[in-house]
């Protein structure tokens, strides 16, 4: 065994990894709701995907599983690194640094996002109560962040902040589905991942378009959605 | 290998082969390689068809092929039974017949890939649904049926608006069969823990089940049969498809309706309760006779022929529900035989609908034109076709020499028999149904007077009717074949009897429902029914006829020869001397009586302008008039529900503003809600 058995869920520095990993996902995502900056919200995202990336690391000790930790480093190149930086880049290209017209005041977010949060925790209580243990204990976070992005997707008007909403979202995902049950198998980690970087760069491209369309990235502007 | 199975291996292989014959042949072959490819679909059919009713039995496993992706699901299977064998007969000489009339008469958009394609995947569509064993396999060919015979009538929908329309209705009214179909197999199988057919007949099925059972399938099967009121889409799809498509919609695809009308009260719920057999003839019986009346006031050929399979429909589950009526009185030989009355009725009707539709299209190839009033004279100009619309007529007016006549004998025996004085609602019934019969021959007769007389005798009323000429050798054959059908059927009922009767052994009777043999063979290919004490032998009556006739006939004409030919010939004119063909009879002023006589069922709509001059308003400079016999039950009942549809639908757009944050806001408002109610 290569792991050797002191690395049990149960331990302290377990629970402490743990505790920090899933609280710093939580945060970023309830703090996207906060900041107006384009650029602070690209650089939380980072944060996020590097926590992200420490909880799959947490998960794969705890487990015992070590193809986890290439889907760690997948995870740390792709969301801590790759996407923001994109959207970074797209931000500055567009033009856009600001997200200027926010549909809810950012106090008001802030107690949405403990609403919501709450709804997951709650929501998630059959989940825990099915297989209680130290990792699905933390999962309403997952659940958690799924509905902070699908906010932050509501809330938001600029294309880069959408983009940012819906990576959230995937996080979440990706969350609930390594701490319940210890991961997706390597390749349609792999292929999910690779979907969300196609996502961001399509929606990159079409925020260009609409930047040279309208002048701005506001999908307010984008009204002819019906027949 | 049993002949069963030689020809449902056949029909696959030969429906490949003309899908691919579609695909890759030139234009200038494809209608001569995949129609002579789908006619053998059609041999396949009715081979395969022949062997079960013979009591060949055969059993085909298909390994689902999603089985193992998606979960325990029953393997598909084709075992047809005797009933499928009759009908799987039916179907079969019915597309072959319609294929090799196709090969000459698809042209313009039935011709093209697209239509050559659908045309093979319809017929084997139609072919697996008899030939089925569960109910997977059965929703499959229903739907390939379905979806195929919708491109078919849509082929044409480039060049004329209507066929758009017609398809709309059609595609509407047959998703709402499957839909109800699919409903009530799942009852059922839910019951049954089996989607196989010989395990769900073998199923005691609780009361209320079987009865929601039987509401759901009946009414999904009759949407296909076109009872009123679902038949709204008949009159429209029905004239619209190209002829040789509209012939074996018309001819064999509504028989699946029947076949699974008869599918579900003989075979899968055969306990039936009483209140279903009257259900049933609640739909029937006015459908015959709705059917037959809005037939006999259309002057549009092709909708006239699709308002008398309504008719004849109605009557064949008229018969159906005469038999599950009086299978509860106790009066089992009188229910087998208004079995067989439905079966020869079914074998009938196949027969001359088909050479009705066929004509149809040899005259609409021949002079471009569907109405009646523009009609007239063909007789002269296409001969064979005019022959062999005539047989198909008196076959479908129920005279004697045809099929219609001898299964109309049938039905009237078993109504007339059936009544035993021991159940008061069906003492009183029958007779009833005997008078509306009546009624409906009545005017049968005289709507295939109209529709024969106006088209094919008289003088030409159009330039195009003036310029007919016979059809291609093809179509000529196809509709010669077709009318013989008619006429042995007609002339040897005793055979299609003896089919009939071993067609129903699957079903009730298995169960010990009957002991004698209720219909046999006698004579020169006649019909006996010994319980009931009746006997009709219309070869020999033709033979006697012959005899009698004949001798009188050559006596009077050898005498008649011997007087001096008298000439006659118009004195004083008085304006009659110029005859005009517009001074003719038309379709609808011979049906004009017949509007007022029913106005009260017909509800036509008149208009009528009158143009004054500008001087005087007593100068009248013209004036026009036009009658309208438009569809009650669509103008009614279905109209208003589309627009109040439309108008919900116009009110539901309000919601959907284009803003893409509206949109993610319903999901999200959706997702917490699910979620709170999942948590609760």
């Amino acid at each position: 065994m290569l792991w050797p058995q002191a690395a049990a869920p149960e331990s302290a520095a377990m629970a402490q990894a743990l505790a920090l990993t899933t609280g710093l996902l939580l945060l970023t995502a309830v703090l996207q709701l906060w900041r107006r900056s384009l650029s602070g919200s690209t650089s939380l995202l980072a944060i996020q995907g590097a926590a992200l990336a420490g909880l799959v690391i947490t998960v794969a000790i705890a487990e015992g599983a070590p193809e986890l930790f290439a889907v760690a480093l997948l995870v740390l190149a792709l969301k801590a690194a790759i996407i923001p930086m994109l959207l970074h880049r797209t931000a500055l290209k567009t033009g856009g640094t600001l997200e200027t017209s926010h549909r809810v005041h950012p106090t008001a977010g802030l107690l949405w996002a403990a609403l919501l949060t709450t709804v997951a925790f709650l929501a998630a209580r059959p989940l825990v109560s099915a297989s209680p243990g130290p990792l699905t204990k933390v999962a309403p976070v997952g659940l958690a962040l799924v509905l902070l992005g699908f906010l932050v997707l509501l809330t938001r008007h600029q294309a880069v902040s959408q983009l940012v909403g819906f990576v959230i979202l995937d996080n979440g995902i990706a969350t609930v589905a390594f701490l319940t049950s210890g991961g997706v198998p390597l390749i349609v980690e792999i292929g999910v991942m690779i979907d969300v970087l196609f996502v961001v760069v399509i929606l990159r491209v079409l925020a260009s378009q609409m930047r040279s369309v309208f002048g701005a990235t506001d999908l307010d502007d984008l009204t002819e959605l019906r027949d | 290998m049993t002949v069963v199975d030689l020809g449902l291996a056949a029909q696959f292989l030969f429906a490949l082969a003309a899908v691919v014959a579609a695909l890759a042949s030139p234009t200038a072959y494809r209608s001569r390689l995949a129609g002579t490819l789908s006619a053998g679909i059609g041999v396949s059919g009715a081979v395969a068809g022949a062997g079960a009713l013979g009591g060949t039995t055969a059993t085909w496993t298909l390994a689902h092929p999603l089985g193992p992706a998606i979960g325990p699901l029953a393997p598909l299977t084709l075992a047809p039974d005797r009933l499928g064998g009759f009908f799987l007969l039916v179907v079969g000489l019915v597309g072959t017949i319609a294929s090799v009339f196709g090969i000459g008469y698809a042209h313009g958009a039935a011709a093209s890939r697209t239509g050559w394609t659908a045309y093979p995947l319809f017929l084997l569509g139609m072919q697996l649904v008899p030939a089925a064993g569960d109910v997977l396999t059965f929703l499959g060919g229903w739907e390939l049926m379905a979806l195929a015979s919708t491109v078919l009538v849509l082929s044409d929908h480039a060049h004329r608006p209507r066929v758009r329309s017609a398809g709309i209705w059609y595609a509407v009214m047959t998703h709402l069969s499957f839909a109800l179909l699919a409903l009530g197999f799942a009852v059922l199988t839910s019951v049954a823990g089996s989607t196989r057919f010989a395990d769900i007949a073998g199923m005691p099925v609780g009361e209320s089940t079987s009865g929601v059972a039987f509401v759901l399938l009946t009414l999904g099967f009759v949407t296909k049969a076109g009872l009123v009121p679902v038949h709204v889409w008949l009159p429209r799809a029905h004239p619209e498809a190209p002829s040789h498509v509209s012939a074996v919609m018309s001819a064999a695809m509504v028989k699946m309706g029947v076949y699974g009308v008869l599918l579900t009260v003989t075979r899968l719920l055969p306990d039936a309760a009483r209140w279903w057999g009257l259900a049933l003839l609640a739909l029937a019986l006015p459908s015959a006779l709705y059917g037959i009346l809005q037939a006999s006031v259309a002057s549009d050929l092709k909708r006239l022929l699709a308002y008398s399979t309504t008719e004849n429909v109605g009557l064949i589950l008229t018969a159906v529900s005469v038999s599950m009526l009086t299978r509860h009185t106790g009066t089992a030989d009188v229910s087998q035989i208004a079995l067989v009355a439905a079966l020869l009725l079914v074998a009938s009707h196949a027969a001359f609908k088909t050479v009705l539709f066929l004509a149809a299209g040899a005259i609409l190839a021949a002079t471009g034109e569907r109405d009646l009033d523009r009609m007239g004279g063909l007789a002269g100009g296409m001969p064979v076709t005019a022959a062999a619309f005539g047989v198909a007529a008196l076959g479908a007016a129920a005279l004697p020499v045809t099929s219609g006549f001898v299964a109309e004998w049938v039905l009237l025996q078993s109504l007339i028999h059936g009544d035993v004085r021991t159940d008061r609602l069906t003492t009183a019934l029958l007779p009833a149904i005997v008078a509306v019969v009546a009624l409906t021959a009545g005017l049968a007769l005289l709507t295939f007077v109209k529709a024969f007389g106006i088209a094919f005798l008289a003088r030409p009323r159009s330039e195009g009717a003036a310029a007919a000429h016979e059809v291609s050798f093809a179509m000529r054959g196809a509709l010669v074949a077709g009318a013989a059908g008619v006429l042995a059927l007609g002339l040897l009922p005793g055979l299609t009897s003896s089919g009939a009767l071993a067609a129903l052994t699957s079903g009730v009777s298995s169960r010990g429902a009957v002991g004698a043999v209720v219909a046999q063979p006698v004579g020169l290919g006649g019909i006996e029914l010994p319980t009931l004490g009746a006997l009709l032998d219309p070869t020999s009556l033709l033979i006697l006829g012959l005899i009698l006739t004949v001798p009188i006939v050559a006596i009077s004409w050898r005498l008649a020869l011997g007087i001096p030919r008298r000439a006659v010939d118009l004195q004083w004119g008085c304006g009659g001397v110029r005859v005009s063909p517009r001074m003719q009879y038309t379709a609808t002023s011979f049906a004009e009586p017949l509007v007022r006589v029913f106005g009260d069922t017909l509800r036509p709509t008149q208009q009528l302008e009158v143009e004054r001059a500008k001087e005087s308003r007593f100068v009248v400079v013209g004036a026009t008039y036009k009658q309208r016999v438009g569809d009650v039950i669509e103008d009614r009942v279905y109209r208003p529900v589309a627009r109040l549809l439309g108008r919900i639908g116009d009110k539901a757009r309000t919601v959907q503003n284009g803003s893409i944050h509206r949109y993610l806001a319903f999901s999200f408002a959706a997702l917490v809600a699910l979620l709170v109610v999942v948590v609760r």
